[in-house]
Order: structure tokens, then sequence, then C-alpha cells
């Protein structure tokens, strides 16, 4: 079953162009160029309910306008969505009643005041009953292992207890759909891990999530579906496991040799990357050569101490598609 | 029901963060307090030095002075906050965190954000008003009515123009300027409308109704009210309407900030 649909999406905008330096601060103060930026140019994709799907993309790709006009944040200047029924920017009101979002660099939490008090206005704002709001509230704070900490004033919180706390406040009225738009940014990898662990538990319990992230385990570790932005156009949409297939079947094998390493190339293989004279990681494509054939090729070229083989990263994978 | 549910529990949480800073709180009604005390003794200096307006005691100006202050206290508790947390909001991209709420924007920022260090600047204006009334004597329960028909008519007009000027700041971010124009043009409304030319007292009547904020509801309490000046409820009411119309109309093309 389809969760949000989007056709064709267009978000236009209006910028100036202006040079730099004293003079051209004077001329454009009196004459500016306007440019029409499309941050986002037509994209379209079809997310299903109770999945995870990462939205990647280089910065500045569109991947937070799309999220914004997803939750309805944002008008498209073009294009059509259709979020569970709902034309998110047309119903607003309605539609943000079944959607939670937790923006990793713009706080829903009141500054001076405990997350408590925060998640009190939110109880109110969605009409939340007592016993819920009780159940729901204690299965987060244990789930973060947050209890202590929602009573303190959020200004006094470690970057993980806000992000934590951030959660808590986005999925206190039980969203079908949680928009996550960099929910990990800056955090350590205990938070991460922490994070992570949940929204896979609250996904178990059919919570659709989409996320955006610039933190390829997060994608790796949660999404099943991948959709890549680059320059406001969709160049990717399909399974993670087809992402990771998008360069044919290749490995990483990683060598440590016995004598030093000479030539761009060992049992067939191209070399990629040579942490010193003995250690060497090699790219290896299965589809021309089985890794059978490669490590008989190998053996015949000489000794070696150590050997790893690897998928191949995906912050490689995604690299090439953002440079495609 | 529901939204007097949220409406308590936006207040209580605003009330709760201006309190976390006890000083700044205190401070903060302090000097919106003195720095509106300070206009009226400038009209106690004029009449002390033998100066006047003519046909008006120094007591009766003070009373639309006075009501000048608890008008712009209460307008600015009701919308002062959606001005400033608009303006703030859409300059640093953070307005979609208010667009998630299930609410209508303008509801959720105006009940979030009341205007706390306005409390003082109303209490203070309430003696004040109540000291000069004492002095000039009130007519009766008509004049009441009357005031308060005109008070209201008052705090549509500022509450109306907080709004345009919020609405604006979609379009024109950062235009932290604006404010002070109209706080100028209000300044028409502190003093009798006698003393202006004929042009001024059409726009501050119809045009920019800011008559409507002090000197026609002071004019209801002295009984000096001319039934006339009733029409002036009409722009008030559409400056309101006007502007919750435009602020609506203009989310429509928030940008946010780049991501």
């Amino acid at each position: 079953m389809t969760a949000i649909k989007a056709e064709n999406l267009v978000k236009s905008y209006t910028t100036y162009k202006r040079g730099s330096g004293f003079a051209e601060a004077i001329k454009s103060f009196f004459k500016r160029e306007k440019v029409i930026v499309n941050a986002v140019d037509g994209i379209s994709f079809e997310i299903e309910k109770g999945t995870v799907c990462g939205i990647l993309g280089p910065n500045g790709a569109g991947k937070s306008t799309t999220i914004k006009m997803l939750c309805g944040a944002l008008y498209p200047t073009s294009g059509r969505i259709d979020a569970m029924g709902f034309v998110p920017a047309r119903d607003r009101t309605r539609y943000v009643n079944k959607i939670g979002a937790v923006f990793g660099q713009k706080s829903q939490l009141i500054w001076d005041i405990p997350p408590a008090d925060s998640f009190a206005v939110n109880k109110a704002i969605y009409g939340i009953s007592d016993e819920d709001y009780k159940n729901r509230l204690d299965e987060m704070t244990e789930l973060f292992d947050v209890s202590e900490v929602i009573h303190k004033p959020t200004r006094v919180l470690s970057l993980g207890e806000r992000m934590k706390c951030e959660f808590i406040m986005a999925m206190l009225h039980a969203p079908e759909i949680v928009f996550l738009d960099e929910p990990t940014i800056g955090l350590d990898v205990i938070a991460k891990s922490k994070i992570r662990e949940v929204v896979r538990e609250m996904n178990r319990k059919g919570t659709t999530f989409i996320l955006t992230t610039h933190d390829l385990e997060d994608v790796e570790q949660l999404a099943e579906k991948v959709i890549i932005i680059n320059h406001g156009k969709k160049v990717f949409d399909d399974s993670l496991q087809a992402l990771k297939n998008v360069l044919g079947s290749k490995k990483i094998v990683s060598l440590t040799l016995t004598e030093p390493c000479i030539g761009d190339e060992i049992g067939g293989a191209r070399i990629i990357s040579r942490d010193n004279d003995f250690g060497v990681s090699l790219e290896v494509d299965t589809e021309k050569q089985s890794i059978t054939d490669f490590l008989r090729d190998l053996t015949a070229c000489g000794d070696f101490r150590d050997i790893s083989v690897k998928e191949l990263p995906m912050d490689m994978i995604i690299t090439r598609i953002y440079s495609e | 029901m529901k939204y007097v549910k949220i409406y308590l529990a936006c207040m209580q949480t605003a009330v709760s963060r201006a309190a976390a800073y006890r000083t700044d709180f205190v401070l903060g009604n302090l000097i919106t307090l003195l720095s509106n005390i300070i206009f009226p003794l400038v009209t106690v200096l004029i009449y002390a030095n033998g100066a006047e307006f003519p046909n008006w005691t120094m007591w009766e100006i003070l009373l639309i002075q006075s009501v000048v202050s608890m008008s712009g206290a209460i307008s600015s508790m009701i919308s002062g906050g959606i001005l400033w947390v608009t303006m703030d909001c859409v300059r640093e991209g953070s307005f979609e965190t208010i667009l998630l709420k299930p609410l209508p924007p303008l509801f959720y920022i105006a009940s979030s954000s009341v205007d706390t260090s306005s409390v003082g600047l109303f209490i203070g204006s309430i003696a004040m008003t109540v000291i000069s009334a004492v002095h000039t004597g009130i007519c009766g329960a008509e004049g009441i009515a009357l005031f308060l028909l005109m008070f209201l008519g008052g705090i549509s007009v500022m509450v109306g123009l907080d709004l345009i000027m919020a609405a604006i700041s979609f379009k024109w971010v950062g235009n932290s300027r604006i404010p002070e124009i109209f706080d100028s043009v209000r300044e028409f409304g502190k003093y009798p409308l006698e003393i202006f030319p004929e042009s001024v007292r059409v726009i501050s009547s119809i045009f920019i109704p800011v008559a409507v904020v002090g000197f026609f509801p002071a004019s209801a309490l002295l009984g000096r009210f001319d039934t006339l000046s009733l029409i002036s409820l009409i722009p008030c009411a559409g400056f309101l309407l006007f502007g919750v119309w435009l602020y609506n109309r203009m989310i429509r093309i928030y940008e946010g900030v780049g991501g």
C-alpha cells in the first residue's frame, strides 16, 4: 500500500545574482539580476507504507526541500503529492496530525523549559488522552533511557539527549509517517545507535520512516528503499540492494603482501588504494572474474600474509552516482 | 473546548518560559512600564509650564494616553509575539516547526508567544486610566459601553496592523524597522483629534484609524463622544480581517532556508 506518491514535483525559488566586493555590492543595491532556481526539478516517486526510505543527495541537492513539501510545510511550485489521501500543503492541519518530523538542525523543543513541558504542550495540541500519553511517554523514555533528562531545561541537555527528546516529541501522537531530516547529525556513535534502534523498533510496529541523511550508515542499517537526488533531479530510486549492485558485482579485497608491491594490478584485479608498501586494496569485478579465479591468480602472483574480502563501500557507490 | 485547552497549555508554557529568567522577566516589565509612563510625564510638564491643548484638561489628555497604553499592552500580549516570532522564524527558516502543528499558525503563535513583558504595562496603564478617570469623572453606563466598543475597535486595529506587518515579513525578510513606522503613526492617537488638520483627522479616523486606539474610547468615557465616530469601527474590523487573511495567504510563499 502506497503511503506517499509524488508526481513531477517542482519547487522553484527566486533569488538574486550579485557579485562579491564593494563595487558589486553598490551595483546590486540599485540593480539585481533575478535568477530562478529549481531546488526540486520534476521528481516522482512512491513510498510504500511501513517501509524506511532513505533520501540521499549532496548538499544543496533538494532533499530538505523535498521533505518540507512532503510534510506540508512548503507549497510545491508544481506537481502533485498524495500522502495517505491528503494533499499535504492544502490539507495541512488534518495531514500533520498523522505525521511526525524531526529536523536535525531545527529544534521543536522549547529551549528554556524542560522537554517534559514541551511534551505536555503537544499532548494538548494533538488531543492525546492521559492514558495514551503516559503509556507512550513511559515507553519512549525507557527506550531512549531519558527518564531523568526530560525534567531538565532543554538548554542544558547534550546534543544527543536533545535529539532523543526531539524523537519523543515527534512520536508522542503515534504518527503513521515520520520524517527525519538528518536526525543523527553531530551525534556520537552511542546516540546514533540508540536512535537507529528506536527507528527499527517503531518501524517494526508499522510506522513509515522517510529520512534524509549524509550518514550512509543510517541508510545501510535502516533503509529498505533509497532515493538519490542530485541538482534537484532524481538519479536513483530502488532498493538498498539494487543500490549496492549499481556498480556491478564488485568486491574490495584488502591484502597484506610479504614483499613490496609494484605495478597497477595484482591477480588481474586493479589496485585502488595503497596503505603502505605492503598493504593494498583491490577492486575485483566478480562478473568478469570469480573470487575462486581471482584467488588462484593471486596465489600464482606471490605470497601474502593477510586477506579480507568486503562489499564495495556505500560512500564509493554514492560518490560515483553523484558524479555521474 | 479543544482550542481553549491548547491556548491555556501554550500560554502556561509561554509564562513558564518567561519566568525561567526571573531578573529578565522583572526588568522587562519594569522597562516597558517606565518607557511608557515617560510619555504622560511630558504632558504633565506641558501643563505644569502653563501650556495646554485647547479645551482639554491635563487629566483628560492623560486619560487618552492611558487608554492608548492599555490597548497597546493588550494588543502586544495578543499579537506582539506573532510579529516577532514570524519575523525570526522566516529569517532563520524555522517556520516549518510551526507548520508541523495541526493548528492554524496564527492561533499557535499567538498562544505560545504571549508577550509577558507587557503585563507590567497593562497593570500600570489600568492604574493610570483609573486615576485619570477619577480626576475627570466619567459619564454613565452608556459611556462605558461605548468605551468598551471603541476600545475593542482600537485593539482590532493594533492586532490587524501587527498581522499585516508579520505577513509582509514572509516576502520582505528581516523588515524589523517596519513596526517603527506604525509606532510613529500611532502617536496621532495620543492627542485630541481637534488639534490636527482636517486631512489628518480623516486619515486617523478612517484610513489608519489610530484615533480609535485612544482618543475615541477616552472621549466616550468623558461624554464627549461624537456618534459619527462609530463609522471608524468599520475600518477597524477591516484591518483585523485583512490582517488574518493576508497572513494566511502569505504563508504560501514561505520558502525556508538552505538545509
